[in-house]
Formats: structure tokens, C-alpha cells, sequence
């Protein structure tokens, strides 16, 4: 039986679908079988980012209207064994799924799935109540900004509302000169304030941006930094207990961080 | 009683409040004195909802409205009605004694159960867009983010930090305080008085602080027994 994970963050942009690829093409390639929703109708990128957008032919809510069979809409990945999208639509809006029907495809998915990654879109609103219906767990992203980690504070708020219990914390973006100056929110200030789990740090790289437009997720590339924090979270939501990277910074931190980090095998 | 000669005088009834207006008293004369009368008392009248009469002047329903809308305005209870006493005979308290009971809810005019009486425990941290409302004493056991609000008419307890907005004494008692392992909100307000946090740079230990109303400002202070009596 497979887990269902959403990845949300409340705010936009602070790089839920980035992280949906990498985590899912991550899994893939420790030999897991993955599968992608994106559930961002009417503005989908996953697709984009993942490479896969001039193979779409059926998308999610195709799927839920019955319109094609699931197997049809599913694109598999040919690079990356294992790993699989279901693309959003794009000429719909929110209103064209419902939770529950999300719960159905999600049960419907488990059956052969290891993993079922579930991309948000930002918003508290419609998509948001589609994407965490069918959730067992939560990864939450947030970057060191206040708004940011306001938006996420609110999104725990919404997800414990809803019964998803503990979720993780990603903090994404970190520049770690910038935290040694002052300059930016440092990992603990983040944590003091969401009081949840830490699943992962990923630093800021420019690689990123470069591997996000050539459809190709940082996760396989070994020189980029941000790829190493992804490999990290992936073995890390497979049970794994892989200590957080270098943060360079003070033992007290790191010691409190890891007495934070209370992540349990699944 | 003394009526006749001391100006204007506010008297309570089962109902909510009489005022007898002397009858040598001109219009303009009465609203001034009844403007400061009730600024005076604003705080004694502060949440209630009431109805009042006057008797001792015959006023236009113009001067009526203006009346009401200075007693709305200063006392900052909710006026429910403003009009003439119809029964101005001397003797009308012994004989209503006797009609069925009013709601008694007219003479409540705030919680006052700040030292002892209900209370709300929530046992989680308030977040972001949750609102705690709860007529009583409150206790959080988190803490309070920013964007969470927790209104109460008594007492707010919050065994965690306090960043968030916490309203005690909500619905005018003065003596409601606010107790937090630390004080850093975005906005306390006890009663209707409302204070923000100076822009000073954190200190991020925790240390138990209580807010209380001091000479109608809020303050805050490390709790000590000093604080506590």
C-alpha cells in the first residue's frame, strides 16, 4: 500500500512544485514507484519542470470526469524507472474537482504506487482542500521570509484542522552568509515559530533555476548543492536517518536542530 | 431626593437608566451636562446594552436623537432605546417589582470573573487565522503565532510565547490582565485600551510577564510578587 504526501507551502513561489520534482524523481531513482499530481489546475508548471508537457494528452480532470481511464492519463517518465505524472488541466479552474473524488484517485493510486506525491497550489482555497483530501502526510516548504513562514504557520494550522498530523518542515532557499550576517531568518528562528519537524534545509543555488528550465530536476545532478540537500529529504522521507548537512554554523544550533529533527522510520 | 438641586441625575431601574433632567434646565444646558456625565462614566458603562428614559423635559424627537447619539458616542454602550419616561409619576418602582422578571442579562456590564469563573483551555498553539473567542478566562497551552487572536472577556494565560493578538477583558472589565512566558505580540489590548511592542531588538529567553492596566496605559512587567499583588 502506497503513502500520499502533499506538498504545500500557503505562499506562492517559495518552490513547492521545484520540490515535488526532485523529491519524486529522488524516490524514483532509489527504485521506489512514484507517481506526480499536480494539482494546480489552470496554472500547472510541474509538467514544465518536469520535462514531460509535449506528452500530455489526458490530464487529472479527465481522470475524475471519466473522460479517459487513469492508466491513459499517466505519463511515464522514460528517463527516471518508476516515475510517473498526472498532469493538471489547464483550461479548468479549482471547481472542476472535488475532495472527495481526490480521495477515490488517491485510494485508486495506492494500489500501485510506493509513493503519491501531491503538488499544492498556493492558496488556502479550492485546490488547497483537493490536494491535502486524500494526504496521510504533509511536507511543508517555506523560505526564510517572514511571509513566508506566516503563510506556512497558517498552513499547519489548516492541515492539523484537517487531521494531518505532524507534518515537515522544508525550509528552502537558505543562504547561509546571509543567516551568519543577520540578514536573514536562521533555521532556528523558523522553527521556534512553526514547532514542527525538520525534514530538510536547501540552500539557495543557482543550479536550480538552470535544471528547472531545462526540465531536468537538480536531484541527479552530484555538483549541484541544492541536489544533495533533495537526495538527503528523499532518503529521509523512506525512513532513513541521514543527518542534516553542514549548516556551518554553531554546535548549539545543530544539537538543537537535531533533537528537533524527531523524524520516525515510517 | 436631592434632584431639584444638583442638576441632572442618572438613576438605574430594572430596565437601565432614568435621566431626570431639571425642569429649569434649557436643551443645549442638559446634552452638555449629559455629555460629560457619561464621558466621565464611560468606563462604568462600557459593553452594556441598555435602554434609557428621561423624564423632567419635554424634548423634540430631533433633541431625542441627538441625546441618543452623545450617549452612544461617549459611553460606549449600546443604547437600545432613548425616550421618554411615560410614567412620570414619583411612584413607579414598587408596582413593577411585581411584573414578570426582565431578562436580567441588562445589568450585567461586563465579566467579571478575572479571579475566578469560567474558563477555556486549548490545548494546541493558536496559528495563523485561527480566532480563540470565548466569554470567560482564557488559557493557551502553545503558543500564540502571529495572526492568531484570542478575545476574551477575562483573563488570557499563555504558556508559551506570545506573538499574536490577545484581547483581555473584552468586554470592558480593567482588570482582566494577560499573562505569557513571553510577551512579544503584534497588539495586546485589555479593555479598550490597546498597546503595540516597542521595535527593540528581541531578547529571546523566556521569562514569565503579565500585562496589566496601570494609569490607563498597558504595561508589561517581569512577574514578580510585586506584580502578582
Amino acid at each position: 500500500m502506497g503513502e500520499v504526501i502533499v506538498i504545500t507551502s500557503g505562499k506562492g513561489g517559495v518552490g513547492k512544485t521545484t520540490t515535488t520534482a526532485n523529491i519524486g524523481t529522488g524516490l524514483a531513482l532509489q527504485g521506489k514507484k512514484v507517481v506526480l499530481i499536480d494539482t494546480d489546475i489552470g496554472l500547472r508548471n510541474l509538467d514544465v519542470v518536469m520535462g514531460l508537457e509535449n506528452r500530455i494528452v489526458y490530464d487529472l480532470v479527465d481522470v475524475v470526469e471519466g473522460a479517459c481511464r487513469l492508466k491513459q492519463a499517466l505519463i511515464k517518465d522514460k528517463r527516471y524507472e518508476g516515475l510517473h505524472l498526472l498532469p493538471a488541466a489547464q483550461t479548468r479552474d479549482k471547481n472542476a474537482v472535488t475532495p472527495q473524488q481526490m480521495v477515490d484517485l488517491c485510494e485508486e493510486l495506492k494500489k500501485e504506487f510506493d509513493y503519491i506525491l501531491v503538488d499544492c497550489p498556493a492558496g488556502i482555497e479550492q485546490g488547497f482542500k483537493n490536494a491535502i483530501a486524500g494526504a496521510d502526510r504533509a511536507l511543508v516548504v517555506t523560505t526564510p521570509e517572514v511571509s513566508a513562514v506566516r503563510d506556512a504557520d497558517r498552513i499547519i494550522g489548516l492541515l492539523e484542522a484537517n487531521e494531518i498530523r505532524n507534518p515537515k518542515l522544508i525550509v528552502n532557499r537558505v543562504r547561509h552568509d546571509m543567516v551568519k550576517r543577520g540578514d536573514m531568518m536562521s533555521i532556528e528562528d523558523i522553527i521556534d515559530i512553526l514547532a514542527i519537524g525538520l525534514i530538510g534545509v536547501v540552500p539557495d543555488d543557482e543550479n536550480i533555476i538552470i535544471s528547472t528550465n531545462k526540465g531536468e530536476p537538480a536531484v541527479t545532478d552530484n555538483k549541484s548543492s541544492a541536489g544533495q540537500a533533495y537526495r538527503n529529504i528523499t532518503r529521509r522521507i523512506m525512513g532513513e536517518d541521514v543527518p542534516l548537512m553542514d549548516l556551518n554554523v554553531n554546535e548549539g544550533l545543530l544539537a538543537k536542530m537535531k533533537k528537533l529533527f524527531g523524524f520516525k522510520p515510517a | 431626593m436631592e434632584q431639584e438641586t444638583r442638576g441632572i441625575v442618572f438613576k438605574g431601574n430594572s430596565e437601565g437608566l432614568v435621566i431626570v433632567v431639571p425642569e429649569e434646565y434649557g436643551f443645549e444646558q442638559a446634552l452638555e451636562e449629559i455629555d460629560n456625565k457619561v464621558s466621565n462614566a464611560a468606563r462604568f458603562f462600557k459593553g452594556a446594552r441598555i435602554k434609557v428614559t428621561y423624564r423632567g423635559a419635554n424634548w423634540t424627537s430631533q433633541q431625542e436623537e441627538r441625546v441618543k447619539s452623545v450617549l452612544d458616542e461617549k459611553s460606549g454602550a449600546v443604547i437600545e432605546s432613548f425616550t421618554k419616561d411615560e410614567e412620570s409619576r414619583q411612584s413607579p418602582a414598587v408596582p413593577k417589582q411585581h411584573q414578570p422578571a426582565q431578562p436580567v442579562s441588562t445589568r450585567r456590564l461586563f465579566f467579571a470573573g478575572v479571579d475566578e469563573g469560567n474558563c477555556k483551555f486549548v490545548r494546541s498553539t493558536v496559528r495563523s487565522g485561527t480566532r480563540i473567542q470565548y466569554d470567560g478566562n482564557v488559557v493557551i497551552m502553545g503558543d500564540v503565532n502571529p495572526g492568531g487572536e484570542i478575545i476574551a472577556s477575562g483573563n488570557v494565560v499563555v504558556l508559551g510565547v506570545l506573538r499574536g493578538m490577545v484581547h483581555a477583558g473584552a468586554d470592558g472589565n480593567r482588570d482582566a490582565f494577560i499573562y505569557a512566558l513571553s510577551i512579544r505580540p503584534t497588539q495586546i489590548r485589555i479593555a479598550e485600551v490597546i498597546a503595540r511592542m516597542p521595535e527593540e531588538a528581541e531578547d529571546t529567553h523566556l521569562r514569565p510577564e503579565i500585562a496589566t492596566i496601570r494609569n490607563d496605559r498597558i504595561e508589561v512587567e517581569p512577574l514578580s510578587t510585586r506584580a502578582l499583588g
